[in-house]
């Protein structure tokens, strides 16, 4: 591929559209979405399937396209997939707190769920943060969780891998964060600073050193539309989350309260499925596997995967080892 | 090399660092539109990389020696300048500026003394910036220095003398390696973190002081400010917080509705009805 050539299909690319599978739009509550996708398989005849993303980056990269997507194949599994749509925060947000997203948003979601199906309880597949949010949810409200999944969800913050984790340990962070939102430009500058060679650079030398092929320019600007995709982040509950578990690490210490309840995940009377990405630079292996310790006597499953953060969504062998391992533990429960 | 490649080489280096002040992007007819600015970068790279890979072939040692010992150096001198997170948010010389001002001595006394007080806080907050920074910057700086003498020690004769792409990317992904070590083992020191810390705290505090000072001759003008929005925003969260808490409280309440009346309020047919009357 020539010069030309290259600037030509990357302009090309860079209006493709992520996300594949369809979908539509079943609840809203302010700027949250609740969207359930359509089926393209036989039903399993399992619970529904709840997924619950990060506040950071946007859910879509649950869905990037379509030999790229976990929920494709978790649709192919007979599953019935819902997805949380957190929205963009913006000023207005900004004293929306932990409390809210948990016993507001994501209780809403689940709520919706239930009735609709006339069901007791559903599976939950909480992502990254958004795996933190389940497991406090389903601490509150076990009898509301039939199976409970984690993916690449950090539980121990203070992991001697940990980097973010010692960057804010010393941060003062009611003062930087004040009464506003963060941006969400901000905490992009500080995941890139993780690994910055290899993030700001060497992945550009990939793409142009590699196969100048049509479909993986436009695969790479997909997930490059979704790296800088940010929402800002709810100032409240940004500082809570920082204080709370970064600085604080009280998931670890069974001293954590939502709305004035005590999340006690010691003997979570539900089964456990963690999902671990053993080459994951922002939450690394042991601040995931810490799980083991918490959950107690729990049916508690942890599968790990030689992958990092974002490969365990988008890599090629997570389409083919994640939704099946996902499918094939619900299947036993 | 290929010109294919060589094009391809030169495109990537597009990404390496912003475009320097005062170069000018390249039009579409050169052939490198928005890539040209950097290409001098990508130039650079090539012909330190030759020379290290003559050096190299020459079968002295110490020659070879040199040879890495400069393409290390040059690498280090090429990343020296990259636009780091902790320049990103503050402009260079914020805490430089404040110490040139006086005005951050003088005791504190008269009318305008809240204001003068307010300043010196920013100036100080403006010094810590600038110190948080230097101290980054020399962080940075061992770095690249250690990363540069670890390439150095990895880069092993035999090699072959040309400057093909395999072996330019073969160097590149070596250099990012050793870049990438080094960075991971000062990000997770003390004297980075803390430095880090320091720059957060300071940017805060300074820009906590600069919203009050804003704020306080937006209100001598009567114009609303981001206090008073978000105390209406709490006040206002505050009451639907309440309403979420009353309403499921008062449905439990209040008297049970006799069932034919609340169908009849209910049904499809009443409210066709209730359409047609209105059309009537």
């Amino acid at each position: 591929m020539t010069g030309t050539g290259l600037y030509a299909a990357l302009t090309a690319a860079s209006h493709c559209a992520a996300g594949c599978s369809q979908k539509d739009l079943v609840w809203q509550s302010g700027k949250l979405r609740l969207y359930r996708y359509r089926p393209i398989a036989r039903p399993a005849g399992r619970a529904p399937l709840l997924i619950v993303y990060a506040l950071v980056n946007r859910p879509y990269m649950m869905d990037l396209q379509e030999d790229r997507s976990l929920i494709r194949g978790l649709l192919a599994a007979g599953l019935d997939v819902y997805l949380i749509d957190w929205g963009y925060p913006d000023g207005a947000d900004r004293f929306t707190t932990l409390a809210d997203y948990i016993e507001d948003y994501l209780a809403g979601c689940v709520q919706w769920i239930l009735q609709t199906h006339r069901l007791d309880a559903l599976n939950l597949l909480g992502v990254c943060q958004g795996g933190v949010f389940s497991l406090c949810y389903a601490a509150l409200h076990p009898r509301r969780v039939r199976n409970l999944i984690t993916m690449v969800t950090p539980v121990d913050f203070k992991t001697p891998a940990d980097l973010l984790s010692k960057w804010v340990s010393k941060i003062d962070v009611a003062a930087w964060v004040g009464d506003g939102n963060i941006s969400g430009d901000a905490l992009n500058q500080l995941f890139l600073s993780l690994m910055p060679f290899r993030l700001t650079q060497q992945k550009y030398v990939d793409l142009f050193a590699g196969v100048p092929d049509r479909a993986r320019i436009e695969n790479f600007m997909r997930v490059e539309q979704w790296i800088f995709d940010s929402p800002d982040q709810a100032g409240a509950a940004f500082r809570e989350f920082v204080l709370w578990f970064y600085q604080e690490n009280r998931l670890m210490q069974d001293r954590l309260e939502i709305a004035g309840r005590q999340v006690e995940l010691r003997d979570l009377p539900l089964p456990v499925l963690n999902l671990i990405g053993k080459r994951d630079h922002l939450v690394p292996p042991d601040a995931s596997a810490a799980l083991r310790r918490l959950v107690g006597n729990a049916d508690y499953t942890a599968l790990e995967f030689d992958l990092g953060h974002i490969g365990m969504y988008i890599s090629a062998r997570a389409q083919r080892d994640v939704p099946a391992a996902i499918a094939g533990w619900l299947a036993t429960r | 090399m290929p010109d294919d490649l060589w094009r391809q080489w030169q495109a990537f280096a597009a990404l390496w660092a912003p475009a320097a002040p005062g170069t000018q992007a390249s039009s579409a007819s050169d052939g490198s539109f928005g890539f040209a600015p950097f290409i001098d970068a990508a130039e650079r790279f090539k012909a330190a990389a030759q020379t290290f890979l003559d050096g190299a072939a020459s079968g002295s040692a110490s020659a070879a020696a040199a040879a890495a010992q400069n393409l290390s150096d040059f690498l280090r001198d090429e990343f020296a300048d990259a636009r780091l997170p902790w320049n990103a948010g503050f402009g260079p010389g914020v805490g430089a500026r404040a110490q040139r001002s006086s005005i951050s001595d003088w005791p504190a006394l008269g009318p305008m003394r809240e204001h003068q007080q307010r300043w010196q806080r920013m100036t100080e907050a403006g010094r810590r910036i600038d110190d948080a920074q230097r101290r980054l910057q020399r962080l940075w700086s061992d770095a690249l220095r250690q990363a540069a003498a670890d390439f150095a020690a990895r880069l092993q004769p035999p090699l072959s003398s040309a400057a093909d792409a395999e072996a330019l990317r073969k160097l590149y992904d070596t250099w990012i390696d050793c870049a990438e070590d080094a960075y991971a083992r000062t990000a997770h020191s003390e004297a980075f973190c803390n430095a880090q810390a320091e720059l957060v705290n300071a940017g805060s505090q300074w820009r906590q002081e600069l919203q009050a000072g804003i704020e306080h001759w937006a209100k001598l003008l009567d114009l609303p400010t981001r206090s008073e929005i978000n105390t209406l925003a709490q006040r206002l969260k505050s009451i639907e917080e309440q309403l979420r808490a009353a309403v499921p409280a008062a449905r439990a309440a209040a008297p049970r509705a006799k069932p034919r009346v609340a169908r009849r309020k209910s049904s499809p047919a009443r409210h066709k009805g209730v359409r047609r009357k209105a059309k009537r």
